[in-house]
């Protein structure tokens, strides 16, 4: 790795030989005016193959705008994204085009996302006709069976004659035609009923199984994201907060914005009705992107916030493992693999 | 409030055999089946149901808010603290809208007027139904947005809706709502829009405002997370009908319907492990326009019988509430009722 002066290689980066995706201090701007929004600053993954990582936050928080920068959608402002040892940021026309089609990625609203003139046959079979790839009808009918489709009543039909989670099979059927091996599925559930959710959900492990998938997986909902990942990390106004393995963060989330958001959770218990008021929780609302806070930008709505984190922005270190806790990684032996970006760690 | 308590508090709201049918270009939709139910003074119902059941337009229509045109068919009384108000004209139903009933939409951002300000909006209400100044309006409008938690009311009040964020938007709208002290108030997915974070406080905001105005209000939601802990009272419904009615600890207790149930089981859930099989309801809900004759669950319910296909299931008491002592009301429609309980057992 080679390190441009003044940056370090992160903590919370893995140094292993399966490190499919890898973003390193990706920082993405957007110009709103005469203003600059920092979308995302200086946040460092990485995903190892045949892993879901999940990335949660609130609305504005730059989950989504991560996902987008590792297609080059738009390309980041600064870092890199390393695609099995190969910045993306660094190819250019021909050799992007070429590279990306081992990364595909799925949209929050699956209806908008096809092309409501074309037939689903047309629609999952494009990859293919681009690429020239031989064997296309054979292929498109095996994605279409592989998302649940019959492609014999479906291939002739076009969008609108399909429900919002029948439309989201077609886009998963044709982001998987060209066999990608990363898979960004942005918010791919949020936009339908919770009777279809669970399908769907189910199929995404299905395919991640199936073709050996690895997935970013972007969602505002903790308890779906629990489901999928394999490791979650947590994003507050373009910062990353905290990451680690799906388990630890959820039981012991050591990132004040992390134990709000799992308090912010409804209680599915009746029971517990009354004693939703007194806990913990954050006050206000999101800071604005463009003037975000000093030092962390999560102390505006922090209950434990001191005078340090104005000063000076915390970073990353390692969660402390409790005895009780399961073995995190045998093959490092002491590492952990639950980092925080708080002065103040729970 | 145990559900005993509320036997005793007067009933606010009465909806009795209420049926929608709307006019759209692919034909009659039955947007609203047969749907009755009570709600007394200082309760919370929850209405659960997936986009499509019914929910909102059920809502919509008890404040009158159906566009004459798109509605084909209205039967059934809606009798409001005693007064029969379905057949209301609409002058009367103003007189009542904001006073009586108050609503909350769903999306903030269009709910509120983007060229006038907060004062404007908030002071409508007051001045329209309680007749106040337009100097007492504003000073009334200023405490209305501290109670409702808006930081430095005083200067927030001649902003405008684009100035404020999703959250604090949707706590004017409810301040707009709450302004005349209604009896009763409709939230119609007021937390949907939002981010979970800012969900848990408008959701402990309405909790709270509901115990202290001692208001009746129907909780509309696709989530069955949020009335869990929020209604004393939880109605589901499926393709325009009421499914499964029952006091929340009751429904969580023992689900009777099979719909209710498989809703339940496909929320994935934060305590269990990762990767956990979700189990799915397999099939998609059914289209409105020609409801065909049985339970519209059937075709997508593990336990279907021949006779669901056939027959529509009534609302009928569940057999455990008239075992029981307790005068818990658990109503439900189907004809083979599961015996579900939320905690994971199942007899």
């Amino acid at each position: 790795m080679s390190d441009q002066p003044g940056q370090t290689t992160p903590l919370q980066l893995r140094d292993r030989d399966d490190i499919v995706l890898r973003i390193e201090h990706l920082s993405v701007n957007f110009r709103v005016g005469k203003q600059t929004v920092q979308a995302v600053s200086d946040l460092s993954l990485d995903v190892a193959r045949g892993e879901t990582l999940g990335l949660v936050g609130e609305s504005g928080c730059g989950k989504s705008t991560v996902g987008r920068a590792i297609m080059q959608l738009p390309p980041p402002t600064a870092g890199k994204v390393l695609f099995k040892g190969q910045d993306l940021c660094l190819l250019s026309g021909e050799a992007l085009r070429q590279t990306r089609t081992a990364l595909q990625m799925i949209f929050q609203d699956p209806i908008s996302s096809l092309n409501p003139r074309r037939k689903v046959r047309d629609i999952v079979a494009e990859g293919l006709q681009i690429w020239g790839r031989p064997s296309q009808q054979s292929r498109v009918r095996e994605v279409m069976e592989a998302v649940g489709l019959d492609p014999d009543a479906v291939a002739d039909r076009r969008p609108h004659q399909f429900s919002g989670g029948q439309c989201q099979r077609i886009c998963i059927a044709r982001s998987l035609a060209l066999d990608p091996e990363v898979l960004i599925c942005d918010e791919p559930v949020s936009a339908l009923d919770v009777s279809v959710q669970a399908q769907i959900l189910n199929l995404l492990e299905d395919m991640k199984q199936r073709y050996q998938l690895t997935m970013v997986f972007v969602a505002h909902n903790l308890a779906v994201v629990r489901n999928v990942s394999d490791r979650v990390a947590v994003m507050y106004l373009g910062k990353l907060c905290e990451i680690g393995g799906t388990g630890s963060v959820y039981a012991r989330p050591a990132h004040p914005y992390t134990r709000a958001l799992l308090a912010s959770i409804p209680d599915m218990n009746p029971l517990s009705r009354h004693q939703q008021d007194g806990l913990p929780l954050l006050h206000g609302d999101l800071p604005s992107p463009a003037n975000p806070p000093s030092g962390c930008r999560f102390r505006t709505r922090c209950p434990n916030a001191q005078a340090l984190c104005a000063e000076k922005e915390p970073l990353m270190q390692a969660v402390r493992q409790t005895e009780q806790n399961e073995p995190q990684s045998k093959t490092t032996g002491v590492v952990s693999d639950h980092f925080v970006a708080c002065h103040f760690p729970l | 409030m145990t559900p005993r308590e509320f036997k005793e508090q007067p009933l606010l709201l009465d909806v009795r055999n209420l049926t929608i049918r709307l006019n759209s270009a692919a034909g009659l939709v039955h947007a609203v089946e047969d749907v009755s139910f009570v709600l007394r003074e200082g309760q919370t119902l929850g209405i659960v149901g997936e986009s499509g059941s019914g929910k909102s337009v059920m809502a919509r229509s008890l404040m009158n808010l159906l566009s004459r045109r798109s509605v084909a068919q209205r039967q059934g009384s809606v009798v409001l603290s005693g007064r029969e108000i379905s057949a209301l004209s609409e002058r009367e139903m103003q007189k009542l809208r904001g006073a009586q009933v108050a609503m909350i939409f769903q999306d903030p951002m269009t709910a509120l007027n983007p060229v006038l300000t907060i004062c404007v909006q908030v002071s409508e209400p007051l001045q329209q139904h309680l007749g106040l100044s337009k100097q007492a309006a504003r000073q009334r409008t200023i405490e209305l947005l501290d109670a409702v938690g808006i930081p430095d009311a005083a200067n927030r009040v001649d902003q405008y809706p684009h100035q404020l964020s999703g959250g604090m938007r949707q706590r004017v709208v409810i301040a707009i709502a709450l302004a005349c002290d209604p009896a009763l108030l409709i939230a119609d997915e007021p937390t949907t829009a939002l981010d979970v974070t800012v969900q848990k406080q408008i959701l402990d905001l309405l909790s709270r405002q509901q115990t202290q105005r001692r208001m009746g209000m129907l909780l509309i939601t696709h989530d069955l997370g949020v009335v869990a802990s929020r209604a004393d009272i939880i109605a589901v419904m499926y393709a325009g009908r009421l499914v499964e009615l029952a006091p929340a600890t009751t429904l969580f207790g023992a689900m009777r319907h099979p719909y209710t149930e498989a809703l339940f089981n496909s929320i994935p859930r934060i305590s269990d492990p990762g990767h956990t099989r979700l189990q799915a309801i397999p099939g998609r809900p059914p289209q409105l326009h020609h409801p065909s004759p049985g339970c519209a669950f059937a075709p997508r319910c593990q336990y279907a019988q021949q006779r669901c296909h056939r027959e529509t299931p009534p609302v009928v008491m569940a057999e455990s509430s008239i075992v029981s002592a307790k005068p818990t009301e658990h109503l439900h429609a189907c004809f083979f009722p599961v015996a579900k309980s939320a905690s994971g057992g199942v007899n």
